[in-house]
């Protein structure tokens, strides 16, 4: 162990971002051997995403910010070495998984970094057939990005940053849209990674898939670097404990349970509010449908939709919704037969990208849009801990704060079925819990609700049923 | 049966088109090469596009064709004026339309670089092309936002309240550009986009002797048309 290479060494290192007056990153020293595993945990907010832009190069070189004392990556000194150095030792993967890949074609996406490296052809093209077979992705090759679930166009993003064999693989919320197996494959493909002896850092909320991964934890909190755990010492955290420092649960058994529970046990049954008959959803080119012979939400209740990647779970809500018509197949509104149009009156949708759904220039004047005038806006931003936003621009709040003004517009304007898109994808335990204290109040006020979800702890915390779509 | 042709010889095409404008040759040649370059559209994937493309090029010919017989008036000369002006631009309309709806984006930065274009263009080009589909994906996504919102919907909404409709697609649009901008930025550059020295393509091209061929073939009626003149 101790005459390994050492990959990553930071010796006191501060940073800052132009914008803010605060370090992000403060007085940070420690050092990752060749090979190892190590996790990096605390609260939204806390510095380690910073921390990851120093390892692969793009920070202060791309992002810019004042840095004090040093960071090595494999030798590199952040801020010295260009970012193309970095290229085919070090291979990143981001949170959004929208905007990380950046060719159209998913295989030029993987022939991409190898091109801009100068391979030959023939070369490029075993590797791609390589790779994609690593990461069980044959399928989805030659498909275009555009045609793809959020879990697989992760999946994509993994592959590509290993193309080059790098010694070095940084994560970034890896699994924040991916279904329970697409994780379990990306821990064996990083398990035969760190066999390999690639250096695996992972910055994530969601420990559980990690827990026998890791041969490190380090916590971070408010940019200072305030415990590192060895492997047993992780194990042996009560979930008292992590969710004291805001983490997740590293043991979701019970929750798995719970999940099991839950779908078959109904809860007290209203009056439904929404349903369907053998409806087949889909879009007309694309040949995957899913067919759901019955399915049901009810008044003041909060159903959680699960399944795994590409099944359909967004497109169901969305036809639900009104906005996607359904290949053939009825849905109903409170027993009725209900058009797309009626439905689109009726519903609401809290879309994974909430910055799409916020038009106005204050939280007032967005929550007053298209309201019917029924309730007093004050009261709905007081209950959702907005009030003292009121005169915000939207768009600069935080990721939650925004979701609750879109939450509290749907409410405004008198809409009965919400429908939210992962509202919990790269959330740490207290910003999930308060999305769950939000679903609650929704389910108070008489909303039903649908969640759709791969967070196992919002779904069995918080859900009342769920119910999960196979292909 | 389908032929696939070098994106160079569809540039080539291209090109010859532009220069028919240019040069303003006569009806004959240019129906001739318009007749060449809609071959390889028709035997080619997009093949309901090119023909759609052709039967309004046919259109455009017989209408102008049947005013001369219909006699002379200032209206007539008008219209007609318009109808050849908008039949000349339809060679590159079709030579443009079949190299853009026919060639994958790899083929193309793959011509781009055996033609020896720097780097410095061709990311930039290919930004753009990656960039475009982004927004009108984020323009669904904003369109559906609104419609659940209950605000500018029916088609008729953005013609009624335009500076109020823009407003709220533009917004949200150029608040989510800057995003998606510095997003695919990292992306590239983390994949080594900025790597100076030899970029290679996965995807192979070859010039064939069909593409020589139909290149010579199409530079004939045009060479003749200079030479005749």
């Amino acid at each position: 162990m101790e005459n390994r290479m050492t990959m990553l060494e930071s010796r006191e290192c501060s940073f800052a971002y132009p914008t803010m007056e605060e370090n992000v990153l403060e007085d940070i020293s420690f050092s990752v051997k060749a090979g190892e595993c190590v996790l990096f945990c605390g609260c939204s907010g806390c510095g380690k995403s910073t921390l990851l832009r120093l390892m692969n190069g793009l920070s202060p070189g791309f992002f810019k910010g004042k840095m004090s004392g040093s960071f090595e990556t494999i030798g590199m000194k952040a801020g010295e070495v260009p970012i193309e150095e970095y290229v085919p030792l070090v291979g990143s993967v981001f949170q959004n998984p929208k905007t990380q890949n950046f060719n159209v074609n998913t295989t030029s996406e993987l022939a991409f970094p190898c091109e801009n490296t100068g391979m030959d052809t023939e070369r490029m093209r075993k590797r791609v057939k390589e790779c994609a077979k690593e990461l069980k992705i044959e399928g989805l090759l030659n498909r275009s990005i555009f045609c793809l679930s959020g879990g697989e166009k992760q999946r994509v993003a993994c592959a590509s940053a290993c193309m080059l064999e790098p010694e070095l693989l940084v994560l970034d919320e890896p699994t924040s849209n991916l279904d329970e197996k697409a994780i379990e494959d990306l821990r064996q493909f990083i398990a035969r990674k760190k066999a390999q002896g690639v250096t695996v850092v992972i910055a994530e909320h969601r420990l559980e898939w990690l827990k026998q991964l890791v041969d490190r934890c380090f916590y971070f909190e408010q940019g200072k670097l305030s415990k590192v755990w060895s492997r047993e010492e992780f194990h042996q955290l009560t979930i008292g404990q992590l969710y004291e420092m805001g983490l997740r649960a590293i043991d979701l058994k019970g929750h798995k349970e719970k999940i099991e529970r839950k779908q078959i046990e109904a809860g007290e049954q209203t009056e439904i509010a929404v349903s369907v008959s053998e409806l087949k959803i889909g879009y007309k080119k694309q040949k995957e449908v899913c067919t759901i012979s019955s399915f049901d939400v009810c008044h003041g209740e909060i159903v959680g939709l699960m399944g795994q990647n590409g099944v359909g779970k967004s497109t169901l809500a969305k036809t639900l919704c009104g906005l996607v018509k359904p290949l053939s197949g009825k849905i109903y509104w409170r027993g009725k037969k209900a058009s797309g149009k009626e439905m689109i009156k009726h519903s609401f949708m809290v879309m994974q990208d909430v910055n799409y759904q916020l038009f106005c220039e204050s939280v007032k004047e967005e929550v007053i849009l298209g309201s019917r005038g029924e309730q007093d806006y004050k009261v709905i931003l007081e209950k959702l801990d907005l009030l003292e936003l009121e005169e915000r621009h939207p768009m600069s709040l935080s990721g939650g704060q925004k979701q609750r003004v879109a939450v509290a517009s749907a409410i405004m304007s008198g809409k009965e079925f919400i429908v939210f898109d992962e509202p919990t994808s790269g959330l740490d335990h207290l910003h999930m819990e308060q999305v769950g204290e939000m679903l609650e109040l929704l389910k108070e006020q008489g909303k039903a609700v649908l969640v759709i979800t791969h967070d196992e702890e919002l779904a069995a915390d918080w859900c009342d049923r769920v119910v999960k779509l196979y292909l | 049966m389908k032929i696939h042709l070098d994106p160079r010889t569809k540039l080539y095409f291209l090109l010859l088109a532009n220069l028919l404008l240019f040069f303003h040759v006569d009806t004959k040649t240019e129906v001739m090469l318009t007749i060449l370059f809609f071959i390889p559209f028709f035997f080619s994937e997009r093949r309901k596009t090119g023909i759609g493309f052709g039967v309004v090029y046919v259109i455009l010919l017989a209408v102008e064709y049947g005013m001369v017989f219909l006699g002379q008036s200032v209206l007539q000369n008008f219209v007609s004026m318009v109808l050849v002006g908008i039949r000349m631009i339809f060679p590159c309309l079709i030579t443009g339309a079949y190299a853009f709806s026919t060639t994958g984006i790899g083929e193309f930065v793959c011509a781009l670089r055996r033609m020896g274009i720097t780097e410095k263009v061709i990311v930039p080009c290919m930004v753009v092309i990656r960039f475009f589909p982004t927004v009108k994906e984020d323009y669904r996504q904003i369109k559906n936002a609104m419609a659940l919102r209950g605000i500018a919907v029916g088609n008729f909404a953005l013609l009624r309240h335009p500076a109020q409709s823009l407003e709220y697609i533009l917004i949200p649009l150029l608040m989510n550009a800057n995003n998606v901008a510095q997003d695919l930025s990292v992306a590239a550059l983390t994949k080594g986009i900025g790597i100076k020295g030899k970029h290679t393509s996965m995807v192979q091209i070859r010039m064939k002797a069909l593409d020589l061929g139909y290149m010579i073939l199409c530079s004939l009626p045009f060479v003749l048309f200079l030479g005749g003149k």
